[in-house]
């Protein structure tokens, strides 16, 4: 009993003031918090394997495959948070088959589709066609049967076929960019329609989660980068860090901007829900918004950032202070994530009370779920590296290969 | 380019979009249930499938036909929006043949604390009880009449001074008991109770009114033969009185 009683003091400790019945438990949970998180690496990673195609950015050039490939990583894992979430992840395609389009959440399987489909797959496809050519007259064995059946059957890689395989995935790009947009800005959507709760309901939600998406792509980017560089004992290419580091400088100052608009917004309107949003942000999101998400995540990155792309430091501090900013970054954007998701769902629609929130450690909702799911992509990203590697060196060798006679 | 001035790696990728497409349609032709969206986004059939199935319940106004004492009883409690059938079940069977089908009664504890076991999400007022430690292993009957339910009165006789006894004791078994059942209380104890003290029972017949298998209290009260039981020993030296254990 006084197990009982001690377990139940504990818990509704955590709540103060008057919530409604429906509201003292959370109803998304970690797993929504990873979604967003998720789909934002991945048109992150998107639109910056778009800058260096479309504008010709040359400094991204040893990151533009390696982009792709993340995200496609992390894209396949995306929706998995959504389908454990929801219980029954065998009921799904139903959505596909009897689609609503007035329902925003039932059209996440087309954007989702569209995304992968026609924009990621296919640009990888084309992007890769040559090498998976050659990788099918050069390997032996089940590997060659493999990249023949990823050629899908066409194997003209003559100049004529690879400048348009280049046209067309220069196209496929520029529809890219508004899909990743797309893709993304409707994750914040889904936030901002929510008319009844003031701490999502807001235009600008779409957009921050945009640019929020923007600086994680890019400060995975430089993760990926760096980490894959180490095992592959290769040197880091300074011109490429220092442009992905001022890339990130430029979107960090382009979100936080917009994060502070939307805040000095909410302030200066200061509807009724601001007094119970004051409250929840100086106790339960304290922690989470203004020390790892403001302090952590985005001003020292942005400082470290600042100091070391335009600082005359030597290049192993740089990179040091690139990678350490980076991953600063990424804590920072899953806290944004969490505060959106979680913060949203911790006070009372009844403006008059705030609940609790405690993640679980075990069962479908739990942190080893999510710890998985967030280690998922780096597997899948292993593999894909594996077997279409991204790396210009390797490619290199292919062409020499090629042009020496049998 | 092939034959038709198409570049060849349209061809696969072409192919590949007709299959998804044509998979995508045979899958609606297959699993879309024919009625769907015939009157909105579901199934139309579905409808028709509710309202054809068999009707269980009554309805409380069946029940008051033949059970109009229990009925006007029940109207004038607190339990008046409840339905009959929300506690005894559906009861259509019954209206049909009142002898062969009898509703059932619960009356065990796993019922009641379906509505008034302690949850946080119920409005504040609303009796709520922890089914541990409330009067453990009694059936919810035993002291609160379902078709009436006025909180029964716990004696409070001591309680200003003894409130945490009390407090305790309106939840065990013996919450019906007045403190005198067992205590011997001079009237001088409520004028000076640091100098004339109430008394502890001092022999075995006390507990032994009742808790005696001779005895001629109610059936479900637990049973010992005090003659041999616990031998020279006082009931209250190995049970606590004020919240007797249950099933030991």
């Amino acid at each position: 009993m006084e197990n009982l009683v001690t377990t139940m003091a504990g818990n509704f400790g955590g709540i103060t003031g008057y919530i409604y019945p429906n509201e003292y438990e959370l109803h998304w949970q970690l797993l929504i918090v990873i979604y967003p998180y998720l789909t934002g690496l991945v048109a992150g990673a998107f639109i910056l394997a778009s800058l260096e195609r479309l504008f010709r950015v040359n400094e991204l050039q040893p990151v533009y495959r390696l982009s792709l490939l993340t995200a496609l990583s992390f894209m396949i894992v995306a929706p998995l948070p959504l389908l454990a979430h929801l219980g029954h992840p065998e009921r799904s395609f139903e959505m596909f088959l009897t689609p609503h389009v007035q329902s925003a959440m039932a059209m996440f399987g087309f954007v989702y589709g569209w995304y992968l489909m026609v924009v990621l797959l296919l640009e990888i496809w084309l992007d890769y066609r040559r090498d998976i050519v050659l990788f099918g007259r050069e390997k032996k064995g089940i590997s060659k049967y493999f990249y023949k059946f990823l050629s899908l059957g066409f194997s003209d890689i003559s100049d004529k076929s690879l400048l348009f395989d280049d046209k067309l995935g220069r196209f496929i790009t520029i529809i890219g960019i508004p899909s990743a947009f797309l893709l993304h800005g409707y994750v914040g959507f889904i936030f901002g329609s929510v008319k009844a709760n003031p701490w999502w309901g807001s235009v600008l939600m779409p957009i921050v989660f945009l640019f929020s998406a923007i600086v994680s792509g890019i400060a995975l980017m430089i993760l990926v980068y760096m980490v894959s560089s180490l095992f592959r004992w290769k040197q880091m290419k300074m011109a490429c860090l220092n442009k992905l580091a001022e890339f990130l400088i430029y979107a960090m100052i382009v979100d936080f901007s917009l994060e502070l608009l939307d805040f000095i917004h909410r302030l200066y309107q200061s509807e009724e829900s601001i007094s119970i949003l004051s409250d929840m942000i100086s106790s339960r999101l304290f922690v989470s918004l203004i020390v790892t998400q403001i302090l952590l995540g985005t001003i020292l990155p942005l400082v470290s950032l600042i100091s070391a792309r335009f600082g005359k430091f030597p290049d192993e501090l740089k990179r040091m202070l690139y990678f350490i900013a980076a991953i600063l970054v990424q804590v920072g954007i899953f806290s944004t994530r969490w505060n959106v998701v979680i913060g949203g769902q911790l006070f009372s629609k009844s403006l008059r009370g705030l609940t609790f929130y405690k993640i679980e450690l075990f069962g479908l909702e739990g942190l080893l779920i999510t710890i998985a799911l967030l280690i998922l992509p780096l597997v899948i990203l292993y593999v894909l590296v594996k077997v279409l590697p991204p790396w210009s060196d390797v490619v290199a060798d292919q062409t020499q290969s090629q042009t020496q006679p049998n | 380019m092939n034959k038709l001035g198409i570049p060849g790696q349209i061809v696969p990728l072409a192919i590949i979009g007709v299959v998804v497409i044509a998979a995508f349609i045979a899958a609606r032709m297959l699993f879309v249930p024919d009625t769907f969206g015939e009157y909105g986004h579901y199934r139309a059939s579905a409808v028709e499938e509710i309202a054809s199935q068999e009707i269980v319940y009554a309805g409380h106004e069946a029940c008051n036909d033949c059970h109009d004492d229990i009925f006007e009883t029940k109207q004038e409690s607190k339990h008046r929006d409840v339905s009959c059938e929300a506690c005894h079940g559906p009861a259509a069977d019954h209206i049909e043949a009142p002898d062969e089908f009898t509703p059932t009664a619960p009356r065990g504890r796993g019922y009641c604390p379906l509505c008034h076991g302690y949850n946080p999400s119920r409005p504040s007022g609303f009796p709520q009880i922890l089914p541990k430690t409330h009067n453990p292993g009694k059936a919810c009957m035993t002291c609160h009449d379902p078709h009436s339910p006025v909180l029964p009165h716990a004696p409070e006789d001591c309680s200003a001074c003894h409130r945490d006894i009390a407090n305790v004791k309106q939840v065990s078994h013996h919450a019906t008991l007045s403190c005198r059942t067992c205590h011997d209380v001079p009237d001088e104890h409520l004028i000076q109770p640091k100098f004339v003290r109430a008394e502890k029972p001092a022999n075995r017949e006390r507990c032994g009114q009742c808790h005696d298998r001779d005895s001629d209290s109610p059936r479900e009260i637990p049973r010992i033969n005090i003659e041999t039981h616990g031998e020279r020993n006082l009931c209250w030296e190995c049970h606590y009185p004020h919240y007797p254990e249950v099933g030991k």
